[in-house]
């Protein structure tokens, strides 16, 4: 990320954007889960290559700690940040918070999980973020873990003006009720899901030179894959992009309504 | 009718702090639009006025026309409240100067309300400093605050030393100031301007300043617990003319307050 021109350094600095009506939502996706292996790093991928996919700009941060990572995927689109000390924070956030139209995506690693979300406590990250028309999404990985239930309590309440979405991975949340322990947190009526892949078609994703975006192509990079396991994931990158069309939707959706009180 | 209150800031040991707490008193009275001028004793250079410059003058506090020009004046400036930051050294000696004069015996009488904030060192001197400038302040709002802004760490105070020490100033009231990220702190000072300017984004001179937002961010959260400090022990009562000088409060004494609470 960076300030390449002058009229977007200058709505940086500004100390009021320009007003909500003039601008389209650029939502910052903040993706997450105290617990490691529950998908976050797929989320982030899937995502990123959602915005890709149309050809939209996106700024993907990488913020685990370990490998593979969402650098090691989307390695064109993504930063790799570090928010343990104040510096890295710095350039981390600012550049976050910057007016300029892009919809951010952060892989969040179980390991910064309670780092960050103090940091954004403390310094109302959130709060300045809507304030220029920037939406976060807080798109929590549920699992039937205790910490992930005390996690997301702990978000939904401190958070409460921010949209907290349970996003329901069906490889480790099949069958696990969002009711009372995940209650859905979020003005904007959506629901997330990643449904379960077939093992050859898993292999394949999960190889760090796979991208969905190969899928469209003719010229497959993937010699290796059967008409079947394409088929499939095609309609399984076209069922969690559907979901994404539906978030993106409703930010809109939301903000006519905001402008037009 | 409000009636008008003197502050005064001090500390025997230097760098503790002193004129930080000066701009925090200064900032929590703007926001509650309660009407301020400080006098910085820091003469001639005058750090607070670095960062106050419109209300605050530097003053020699040892010299009898410039205590004229403080405590002669108190009733009749426009100023709710009178703020002078103290310079380290100078707290016993201007309070000695301020009983000789009869202004502590002014506050008897309620036409004003003194307070004090001595600001705490870390050491053990900090009690006999203590014991040195309450026996002036029977009748003043005392403060006592340990300030953490600058990562001082205070050695633990054996219980039985801090007993014998705040038994004998019952109406001493604790206060502290907590951690302020380094970076963050620096920055502030750099920038020259009030805590509150430098949150709102602004130069002195009003225009955009262009400060990263993380760092305004961890200065506006520290000056809010700050100001929670303040708000629990009343601090604006000081300017209330129903307020009586002296009575008991509820809240805690610093002999109460935990380490941990600076951290916080």
């Amino acid at each position: 990320m960076s300030t390449t021109t002058a009229g977007r350094y200058d709505a940086c600095a500004a100390p009021y954007p320009e007003p909500p009506c003039r601008r389209r939502p650029a939502p910052i996706y903040v993706v997450c889960s105290p617990n490691r292996q529950v998908g976050k790093t797929m989320l982030a991928r899937l995502l990123t290559e959602h915005y890709m996919a149309d050809a939209r700009q996106v700024a993907a941060f990488d913020l685990s700690d370990e490998g593979p990572g969402l650098a090691d995927f989307v390695a064109h689109h993504v930063t790799i940040s570090n928010i343990r000390d104040m510096r890295g924070q710095i350039r981390f956030f600012d550049g976050l918070i910057e007016t300029d139209d892009i919809p951010k995506i952060i892989d969040l690693s179980h390991r910064e999980f309670a780092n960050f979300f103090t940091i954004v406590d403390k310094i109302g990250f959130f709060e300045e973020a809507r304030r220029r028309s920037i939406e976060p999404l807080i798109l929590f990985l549920i699992d039937p873990s205790p910490v992930s239930v005390k996690a997301y309590g702990l978000l939904r309440r401190r958070f409460t003006g921010t949209s907290l979405l349970p996003v329901r991975n069906l490889t480790v949340a099949k069958g696990l009720p969002y009711g009372a322990s995940f209650p859905h947190a979020s003005t904007l009526v959506v629901s997330l899901e990643i449904s379960i892949l077939g093992p050859a078609a898993r292999a394949l994703v999960e190889r760090q030179t796979f991208s969905f975006l190969d899928l469209s192509k003719q010229d497959s990079p993937h010699s290796d894959m059967s008409a079947r396991t394409r088929a499939e994931l095609e309609a399984w990158f076209r069922r969690a992009r559907f979901q994404f069309r539906e978030i993106e939707l409703s930010l809109i959706r939301q903000q006519i309504s905001t402008t037009s009180l | 009718m409000a009636k008008p209150a003197v502050i005064l800031v001090g500390a025997d040991k230097g760098g503790v702090g002193k004129t930080t707490v000066s701009r925090t008193l200064l900032d929590y009275f703007a926001l509650r639009k309660i009407s301020t001028r400080a006098f910085d004793t820091e003469c001639p250079k005058g750090t607070l006025k670095r960062f106050h410059p419109v209300i605050t003058d530097v003053v020699d506090v040892t010299s009898v026309p410039d205590q004229m020009k403080i405590f002669d004046t108190v009733e009749s400036s426009s100023a709710q409240v009178t703020l002078i930051d103290i310079r380290a050294g100078l707290m016993s000696p201007t309070l000695a100067a301020l009983r000789d004069i009869g202004f502590i015996e002014m506050t008897k009488r309620s036409q004003l309300t003194f307070a004090v904030f001595h600001i705490l060192g870390p050491s053990i001197a900090s009690l006999d400093e203590i014991a040195e400038t309450s026996k002036f302040l029977l009748d003043a709002r005392y403060f006592l605050v340990k300030n953490f802004i600058n990562n001082t760490t205070f050695f633990d105070w054996d219980e039985k030393t801090y007993d014998s020490y705040f038994n004998k100033i019952p109406h001493a009231v604790g206060l502290t100031v907590p951690k302020l990220a380094e970076m963050a702190c620096e920055q502030v000072e750099l920038s020259s301007v009030p805590f509150a300017t430098f949150i709102a984004d602004k130069k002195a001179t009003g225009e955009p300043a262009g400060n990263s937002f993380v760092l305004r961010g961890y200065v506006r959260h520290w000056l809010n617990n700050v100001f929670a400090e303040y708000d629990r022990v009343r601090l604006t009562d000081i300017v209330d003319s129903k307020d009586p000088a002296i009575k008991p409060r509820s809240s805690i004494k610093v002999a109460e307050l935990s380490p941990q609470r600076a951290n916080s």
